[in-house]
């Protein structure tokens, strides 16, 4: 037991990886598999008069929503998420039917040959044009209307930010292979239990009818949440339908215009300010649902919850809206909504800070909160809150106060440069009650004769090194050699369900699940025998509960935090920042394996960086996404951040294992208001959007009004 | 599986591509991104004679498919055309890609095409009925148009070996590594007798084809650099009329802006 948790180990499934053995999606034999292409609308908003098919050869099939045996639903947080398109498609790309059959090039040639008939129908594309809202929440705290009218001064502003695309390596696929008494599904994807609960709905078939397994997964990021759903269910139709496996996989194309990305916002922000500290917020949140609701309702709920930032807001009022589009459905990405609203929080701080003559990061830290204060939902930060050394650590590292001054100097010549902060928590785990009410996680260990020990969850590793960390605690509290542990890709046949793989939430809540059921299986281990533990979520005795409906109570037991420093050099002749250094200080309580930890810190803070900077996607005015390549989609590369330092803080949270807290999606949430920041001191001019591009930058450059 | 030819010499590769329908392929790092297996590759990368780097007493001639990472390396090539090639793509992409790979895709976003516009490169252009040298900005036809006949293969990039003087090669890409031009610019200004005995200023990945305006730099031939200096607004305006960019990844606003203010900085590190 003496063994340090932190300490790095050789990756569960480095070997499989390192030599070419582990299976993902694409890789399973294609013999007696037939091929599925998906006919996606190519009109924003249209009702389908027609399909006019051509002639379809034997051992062809085209599958659509009239052979969903069950409901033509895809079971996510709502009902109106198809299958297959209804009378009307909603958005371009919304799939239509899918083509099976035996030779690929001969499926590709029936798909285009099929002709659909439009009746074009009034489509929304500006998120400004708005007529149906999905979901909207009202909370609040304290007298806003006395605040504001005592206010020494109130700024109002407003924030935009951009489509964010997941670009994991492995584009979405599935396969569906029916067997005599069930179907099987398996590919890629971040939760097997969603999958599941989607594919028995849509099958209409018992629970024991329909097997989930994961596959070897390239990449998630949010990005295979929900849309694995969706492609389950329609492989598992088409294979039921022609009686053989059937695989679907998108190309890089597909995958980029037609899946979930990160919702665009809007955001305005009305402040007041006394006595040099923030005295109210009343803040409107916008996000672009897209077509169909999927998972906007949760992404929004995270979004509001974080969006008065780690300030102490007595009086507040914040309401938020996910409004329809007919554009591509919004979903899951790293941050879940808490990403824009800490970009527009950070943002206004900024400006605040600049006009009251105050430097940012000293003015954001003077409005911070510390442990006891209450949250935006009236709940309470119950642990130490660490950003005052948190910042010191950062100021050390990165020189950010001297540079704040000197580059506060009028600055001629060609270069300019800038330097910007930020502060940010990530609320860790699920928000509110919906790890007690709804996920009811279960993990269990199966220890077999030989003193092996398998972990049975349904976490996936989808390259984040849960099968690692997992292993690790495991054989830690059993004290057993780290290869003794058993880890499998989740089988839904096999694993209980101990919840998606989101929220950051895995190794903190499953991860403690998992330490608990060790011990209780260390206290009965029997050598040479078969012996199974079970493990059940149990919220922690400390919690407000959290009511959904008022938002009100802890919405999260505890907060993983950040402060970001990020210092960039513009061309004024061209526009185009380089990005002098990148510093970002992390607590996400004990790193239980150190590498793993600054691999999550370092990629998630250039996929925030990314976001704030260069990742430009758009839909043009027939609402079809163009940026669908990675010529067209600019992701950064190690080139364009070459200084990048992740510095630890260690804040224990006693209820997640060793102290742990959830770590995934803290990096990526600061570094839009650190990025932007720094472009506004070089740029002198204050500035309300990211993504925030070359083109952009000229027009600030030649006095263009945004 | 894809047809392909993949001779060792010149003249059999000559002799392939008059007698069959073929896509010469140098490097093939523009073509592999939208394979076609219907179509029949000319492998060009073991042609001994395309492969090579070497000076005449007019030339620099580098061999069309002589890869980015050679011309790195050699001590022959002018610098300008080193700082271009090195900004392309990445090393994986530099170990595969040729200049007439570059130059034969016809994209006016060809970094290495963009330097031969400004140092007046020009092309060997060969066939089974023998070869001719074109100039490179009579190569470019139009967006995606060239000078090249179906039997004809560029076998050869010819720089003339010259003193370039003052060069200035700047890229815009997207970010700093696998980026296409968003706007390039190469300038070079050479004085003789305290005179500007050429000058050349090209941009790239503004327009259909690289733009050089040879009748505006006439404006500075023969002037002293006081004289030129006398002018340069005139010569700047000139530019800034001629310019007509089109709208690509980024505005055509932002390319105007950005070809200027290259030019100008140009202009004022040589001292105009």
């Amino acid at each position: 037991m003496t063994m340090n948790i932190g300490g790095s180990v050789e990756k569960k499934d480095h070997a499989q990886k390192m030599s070419g053995k582990a299976l993902y999606v694409g890789d399973y034999p294609l013999e007696g598999v037939l091929y599925g292409k998906l006919l996606h609308s190519s009109k924003a908003r249209a009702r389908i008069a027609e399909i006019r098919l051509p002639e379809i050869p034997e051992g062809y099939f085209v599958v659509d929503k009239n052979d969903v045996p069950g409901d033509n639903n895809v079971n996510i947080v709502k009902d109106d998420t198809p299958v297959f398109a209804r009378e009307t498609v909603e958005y371009i790309g919304d799939p239509i039917l899918m083509v099976v059959g035996p030779d690929e090039a001969e499926t590709e040639r029936l798909l285009k040959a099929i002709e659909v008939v439009y009746e074009e129908l009034p489509a929304v594309l500006n998120v400004r044009d708005f007529d149906t809202v999905f979901f909207e929440y009202d909370f609040g705290k304290g007298d806003i209307e006395k605040a504001f009218a005592e206010a020494d001064k109130v700024y109002t502003e407003q924030f935009e930010t951009g489509y964010q695309e997941q670009a994991y390596l492995e584009t979405q696929g599935m396969i569906g292979e029916p067997q005599p008494d069930k179907m099987t599904v398996h590919g890629s994807m971040q939760c097997p239990y969603y999958v599941k609960g989607a594919v028995v709905r849509a099958m209409g078939s018992s629970p024991e009818g329909v097997q989930i397994k994961q596959d070897t997964t390239g990449g998630g990021f949010g990005g295979k949440e929900a849309f694995p759903s969706i492609l389950a269910c329609q492989v598992a139709v088409a294979a039921k339908k022609a009686g053989k496996p059937v695989r679907v996989i998108f190309d890089r194309r597909e995958d980029m215009e037609f899946t979930s990305k990160r919702h665009p916002s809007l955001c305005t922000y009305k402040v007041a300010v006394k006595d040099g500290k923030i005295t109210a917020m009343d803040i409107d949140v916008i996000f672009n649902g897209g077509a169909y609701t999927t998972l906007s309702a949760v992404v929004l709920q995270r979004g509001i919850i974080c969006s008065s930032g780690v300030y102490k807001v007595d009086n507040l009022r914040v309401k938020g809206r996910a409004v329809k589009t007919n554009l591509v459905p919004s979903g899951a990405y790293r941050g879940f909504g808490a990403p824009q609203t800490f970009f527009a929080v950070e943002m206004i701080m900024d400006h605040i800070a600049f006009d009251l003559g105050l430097d940012p990061m000293q003015f954001k830290l003077d409005n911070a909160v510390k442990q006891g204060d209450a949250t935006s939902t009236s709940g309470i930060y119950h642990f130490p809150v660490p950003l005052p050394e948190m910042v010191e650590k950062i100021d050390a590292a990165s020189g950010y106060r001297e540079k704040r001054l000197e580059y506060a100097i009028a600055q001629t010549g060609r270069y300019r440069r800038g330097v910007g902060s930020s502060m940010f928590f990530h609320g860790a785990g699920f928000t509110g009650s919906g790890e007690r009410d709804h996920i009811k996680a279960v993990s269990k260990l199966h220890k077999y004769p030989d003193g092996s020990v398998e972990i049975l969850v349904s976490n996936s590793d989808i390259g984040q090194g849960l099968k690692t960390t997992f292993s690790k605690i495991v054989a830690h509290e059993l004290n057993l050699p780290y290869e003794k542990i058993i880890i499998e890709n989740p089988d839904t046949d096999r694993v209980p369900d101990s919840g998606p793989t989101v929220a950051s939430r895995s190794l903190m809540t499953v991860g403690e699940l998992l330490r608990r059921a060790a011990i209780k299986l260390r206290e009965s281990w029997v050598d040479g025998e078969d012996q199974i533990v079970e493990e059940r979520f149990k919220e922690p005795d400390f919690l407000i509960p959290f009511y959904i409906d008022k938002f009100q109570g802890d919405a999260y037991p505890t907060y993983a935090w950040g402060v970001n420093v990020i210092e960039v050099e513009v061309d004024t002749l061209t526009g185009v920042s380089k990005i002098l250094g990148a510093w970002g200080c992390f607590d996400v309580g004990t790193p239980v394996d150190l590498n793993v930890v600054l691999g999550q810190m370092e990629g998630g803070y250039l996929q925030g960086i990314g976001y704030a900077s260069i990742e430009q996607m758009a839909a043009d005015e027939k609402g079809r996404i163009r940026n669908n390549s990675f010529s067209d989609y600019i992701i950064p590369t190690s080139m364009d951040v070459p200084k990048l330092e992740v510095i630890m803080h260690v804040e224990k949270y006693p209820d997640g294992p060793y102290g742990a807290k959830g770590a995934g999606e803290l990096p990526l949430v600061g570094a839009p208001g650190a990025y932007i920041g720094a472009m506004e001191q070089a740029l002198r001019k204050p500035i309300n959007k990211a993504p925030f591009s070359m083109d952009d930058t000229m027009k600030v450059l030649q006095g263009v009004k945004l | 599986m894809v047809e392909y030819y993949q001779p060792t010499s010149l003249q059999e590769a000559l002799k392939i591509r008059s007698e069959n329908k073929v896509t010469p392929y140098a490097g093939g790092t523009d073509l592999m991104i939208e394979a076609d297996e219907n179509l029949c590759y000319l492998f060009l990368n073991k042609v001994c004679e395309m492969r090579g780097i070497y000076e005449d007493a007019e030339y620099i001639r580098i061999g069309a498919a002589c890869t980015y990472e050679k011309i790195l390396q050699s001590e022959l090539v002018p610098q300008i055309l080193k700082d271009a090639v090195s900004q392309i793509a990445a090393p994986a992409i530099r170990n595969l890609g040729t200049m007439g790979g570059n130059i034969g895709n016809g994209s006016a976003k060809a970094d290495s095409a963009l330097v031969c516009f400004a140092l007046d490169a020009k092309l060997q252009l060969s066939s089974v009925s023998g070869s001719r040298l074109v100039d490179i900005d009579k190569f470019y036809l139009g967006r995606k148009k060239l000078d090249m006949a179906e039997n004809e293969l560029i076998t050869e990039i010819l720089i003339p070996k010259a003193d370039f003087g003052r060069y200035s090669y700047f890229k815009v890409g997207a970010r700093n590594a696998l980026a296409i031009s968003r706007v390039s610019f190469a300038g070079v200004l050479s004085l003789k007798d305290g005179r500007i005995s050429n000058i050349a200023c090209a941009f790239g990945a503004v327009a259909d084809t690289v733009l050089r305006f040879k009748d505006l730099e006439k404006m500075f031939l023969g002037k002293t650099l006081a004289e030129a200096s006398a002018i340069k607004q005139d010569f700047v305006s000139a530019y800034s009329q001629s310019i007509v960019p089109i709208r690509g990844r980024v505005s055509m606003e932002y390319r105007k802006a950005v070809c200027m203010n290259l030019l100008n900085e140009f202009l004022s590190q040589s001292d105009i």
